[in-house]
């Protein structure tokens, strides 16, 4: 970059915000992600207007942008693969209006999202999404990821709670969409097609957000089982029983006895599963869908049923969960966490085919996650330095998202494909998907400077498929 | 000696520190919880940053320049990110083993040999510089925020706002014999007795409660005339042999006096001698005896003595507690002060805000980064008024000093003082103790 060029950028953002110096460039080339690429500068905006004429300029000058929350994305969304400039987005913290009569909140994209909750609770209001990285991610990067979280199931994710953005589009020009009202059909329904956008469309500087009433009551249990199966089809027998858990989390065997070495949490180590669950809303209604639930276990042999009596015993069975992958991390030098997802009901064959290909592949995996909307974490652990090793995980996640594939899954519940899984996209979607994909994006960026190398391969030229 | 280079020792502390940050997983959330990144706002000083960093210059793709020991220098070592890591790392000794590797390689320099290796190593020139600062500061009055002495503060690298305390004129360490008798029948045990310096220079009421409650309980008190420096300033500041051959002296010189424990009032010195000691001694049966035998005095009391009701006299105080890293994350120890606080007829113990997160003192740091350590700080005493009590009580001797340096910048009266100390009042208010 030149000389030239910096000091324009410094114009805009402030000298002590544009960094060049090789530690700086080194400190914004990686993510949560195995990827890794150093950017030419580094830039921190506090403005809309800033990031708008910071796109005027990528583009006059031809430089590729990557947008970035707090780094803590696990696709490679925020790794500069094609140099140019990182935009830090994380000192964009402020609270524009807190609108409890509407159960909306608006805030600029770089506040931390468990901020969020602290913020709403004296009006008795939540922020439902509650990704596992909920106190180290920006808002603006849960959108741009669609981040889920532990209450999937009842709550959603992200996508269900975004009601208005204000998007710094590509070439600079700024566009608010969406809108504060419960009913909203002026124009096309834009707003979702940047939630998940991965930073390849815009940049998201403000969002309007929903909120929702806290529950009144919540009621806890630890269900444990000796198989596999017996754990899988209570899943479904709670579904099935019409009860709605605002969690339901899974947690095999490796799992259980990779905490239990981390720390007590007096888990059984011979039971093959266990599941957290927990029913909240009105104390009447949790109560009595928590018995329903009690019902549906027992019925699909289910060895020990607890529940907890106080907010203590809560705490104390979801400690396990809590401290799930540290544990796991304690187990080997390194290990591969991916988030590949299917409908609940077929989430049986999943967990065998996990076990199968694990198996075969001679890896250690754990398996935990969000049992109640299919979204597992098989957690393969493994040391980097042992090529061998390496090799093997790389066929076997690529076997593993084919299972997904197969089964009418996802090769991603909530981590998104950014460089990690970009070279799998296709194998869910197609060429005419991919194809599509392109096109819109084409539609934004025309030259392909906003978070350019994500997702998929870009072409300048409008394809012909036929 | 001074000038030595060890480069290849320098080596070891590299493969020591791959060996931790290999475990991170980048996953970003000590960005949630470092005191210092909240402040700077720069990823190259969050722990995430320095593994980073760490594991660029072991790969040769970084050079060690004047940013790179910026940023390894910005670490309180409060241990806040090892605690909350996920994958188990521990950040703190990677910066620690990259300090200590730049020192293999480049030298201590002239200012640190002269400081670890001459005045704190042969312990004599400190005491007299120490005592003759107090008796200026005595002179002086008291140096007051307008007091024209403070424009001298920084030609030692002081801020010219800063307040010190008071040095002490006759040491810690000089107020009794070296052998302490107990003064309540036999003794029931022969205790070793740590002072650490800032206990013998600067705040020696904490030296006399220790020894008064101690002895006054039936304890024979063994303060070792010999005993230097624990290290921790001098490992802290990339000082590697200095603080081994400070270890290696105070673990021979304690084993002398066959002790049954050894107790500290500083949770630095404590941690020292407890864990960190493993890292310049090889391992050895002696070693582990030794460290089992450290305890925290807080620690200590709480296992040990038993206080009937009519022992503990009635003080009207509204006191919290302030957790020193060194002793909530380094030692595990959190309920026993507030257990020693809660028992005293009279005081109201109120827990404050985030009363774990570092006060940004950090020993030398507050020295060399000062402005970053008050930005720290200044959150630790918005939480100490709004608790709303007379004093902040703690268990670390720079604690006291930083909180108590900045309660006055804010004009605030609270007070910040020793757990210690607060017992040994109330002991001495029920006439307990002398």
């Amino acid at each position: 970059m030149h000389k030239r060029q910096l000091e324009e950028l410094a114009e805009i953002f402030g000298k002590d915000n544009t960094l060049s110096q090789p530690e700086d460039l080194m400190s914004y080339s990686y993510d949560a992600s195995h990827a890794e690429a150093l950017p030419e500068v580094v830039v921190f905006a506090t403005t809309t207007e800033q990031i708008s004429a910071l796109m005027r300029f990528a583009y006059r000058e031809h430089i590729p942008v990557t947008p970035r929350g707090q780094g803590s994305g696990l696709s490679g969304g925020s790794v500069p693969i094609e140099k140019g400039i990182v935009l830090v987005l994380d000192k964009m913290q402020k609270v524009i209006d807190f609108d409890p009569e509407n159960r909306l909140i608006t805030v600029e994209t770089g506040i931390t999202t468990a901020d969020i909750d602290p913020i709403v609770a004296g009006a008795n209001l939540f922020y439902p999404p509650d990704p596992g990285s909920v106190a180290f991610s920006t808002i603006g990067g849960n959108i741009a990821e669609n981040a889920g979280g532990l209450r999937g199931l009842k709550y959603g994710v992200t996508k269900d709670y975004v009601k208005m953005l204000k998007v710094v589009l590509p070439k600079g020009d700024i566009v608010s969409i969406g809108s504060k009202c419960v009913k909203h059909v002026a124009g096309f329904n834009i707003e979702p097609i940047f939630v998940g956008s991965e930073g390849l469309l815009g940049i998201i500087t403000e969002v309007t957000l929903a909120l929702l009433p806290i529950p009144e009551h919540r009621e806890s249990a630890l269900a444990v089982f000796n198989t596999l199966d017996d754990a899988a089809r209570s899943v479904a027998a709670i579904i099935a029983a019409g009860v709605t858990p605002s969690t339901m989390e899974f947690m095999d065997n490796t799992t259980i006895n990779a905490i239990q070495n981390f720390k007590d949490c007096n888990l059984p180590r011979d039971a093959e599963a266990v599941l957290l669950i927990e029913t909240d809303g009105e104390k009447g209604s949790a109560v009595s869908e928590m018995v329903k639930i009690k019902e549906a276990v027992s019925n699909n042999r289910v060895r020990n049923f607890s529940m907890a009596k106080n907010t203590e015993e809560r705490d104390l069975l979801f400690e396990g969960r809590r401290v799930a992958l540290n544990a796991l991390a304690n187990v080997k030098p390194n290990l591969i966490l991916e988030d590949a997802t299917v409908v609940r009901s077929k989430l049986p064959e999943m967990v065998k085919g996990i076990v199968d290909i694990s198996s075969r592949y001679g890896l250690q995996v754990g398996i935990f996650g969000h049992a109640g909307d299919g979204n597992l974490h098989p957690t393969f652990l493994i040391n980097k330095n042992d090529s061998d090793e390496m090799a093997r995980t790389e066929k076997a996640v690529k076997e593993l998202f084919q299972l997904a594939i197969d089964l009418e899954g996802t090769i991603s519940g909530e981590h998104g494909i950014g460089l990690e899984k970009k070279p799998f996209l296709e194998d869910q979607i197609g060429a005419a998907g991919i194809a599509m994909l392109r096109d819109i994006k084409r539609t934004f960026d025309p030259e392909n400077l906003l978070n350019p190398g994500k997702m998929f391969d870009f072409t300048p030229f409008k394809e012909n498929l036929f | 000696m001074i000038y030595q280079k060890h480069i290849g020792q320098a080596e070891t502390h590299l493969l020591e520190a791959a060996k931790e940050f290999q475990k991170c997983m980048q996953c970003g959330k000590c960005r949630s919880v470092c005191p210092v990144f909240k402040e700077i706002g720069n990823e190259l000083y969050v722990a995430r940053g320095k593994n980073k960093l760490a594991e660029k210059i072991v790969s040769g793709d970084l050079q060690v320049t004047d940013r790179v020991k910026d940023a390894i220098n910005e670490c309180l070592n409060c241990k806040t990110c090892s605690a909350n890591c996920p994958a188990g790392v521990s950040p703190e000794h990677v910066v620690l083993r990259l300090r200590w590797y730049i020192t293999s390689r480049e030298g201590l320099g002239i200012f640190k040999a002269l400081i670890f290796r001459q005045l704190i190593w042969r312990k004599w020139p400190t005491t007299i510089a120490a005592i003759s600062v107090g008796a200026v500061q005595r002179m002086l009055f008291g140096i007051g925020p307008k007091n024209p002495v403070r424009y001298l503060f920084p030609l030692f690298g002081f801020s010219k706002r800063r307040f010190f305390p008071t040095l002490a004129l006759r040491t810690g360490q000089s107020l009794y014999p070296e052998v302490v008798p107990s003064k309540n029948g036999q003794p029931i045990k022969r205790i070793g007795y740590f002072t650490g310096c800032a206990g013998n220079l600067i705040y020696t009421n904490v030296v006399k409660s220790v020894v008064d409650i101690l002895t006054g309980y039936g304890y024979e008190v063994v303060i070792p005339k010999d005993q230097k420096c624990s290290g921790t300033p001098v490992l802290a500041n990339g000082d590697y042999d200095g603080a081994r051959m400070l270890m290696e002296h105070n673990f021979n010189l304690f084993r002398r006096y066959k002790l049954d424990a050894i107790v500290v009032a500083c949770s630095s010195c404590g941690l020292a001698l407890k864990k960190e000691i493993k890292l310049f001694i090889d391992d050895s049966e002696e070693l582990r005896q030794f460290c089992d035998k450290v305890y925290d005095i807080n620690e200590f009391i709480e296992q040990e003595i038993e206080f009937e009701e009519n022992e503990l006299g009635r003080l009207d105080y509204q006191v919290t507690y302030h957790d020193p890293c060194h002793l909530v994350r380094g030692q595990d120890i959190s309920a026993e002060p507030r257990d020693i606080l809660k028992r005293i007829p009279g005081v109201t113990f109120k827990e404050m805000k985030d009363a774990a997160v570092c006060c940004g003192s950090a020993g030398s740091y507050c020295l060399t980064h000062y402005d970053t350590s008050i930005k720290i700080n200044n959150h630790k005493v918005k939480n100490i008024r709004e608790a709303g009590v007379d004093y902040v009580a703690t268990a670390c001797p720079t604690c006291v000093m930083h909180m108590q340096d900045n309660l006055l910048q804010h004009g605030s009266l609270e007070k910040a003082k020793f757990v210690v100390e607060i017992l040994a009042d109330s002991l001495r208010a029920a006439g307990t103790i002398e």
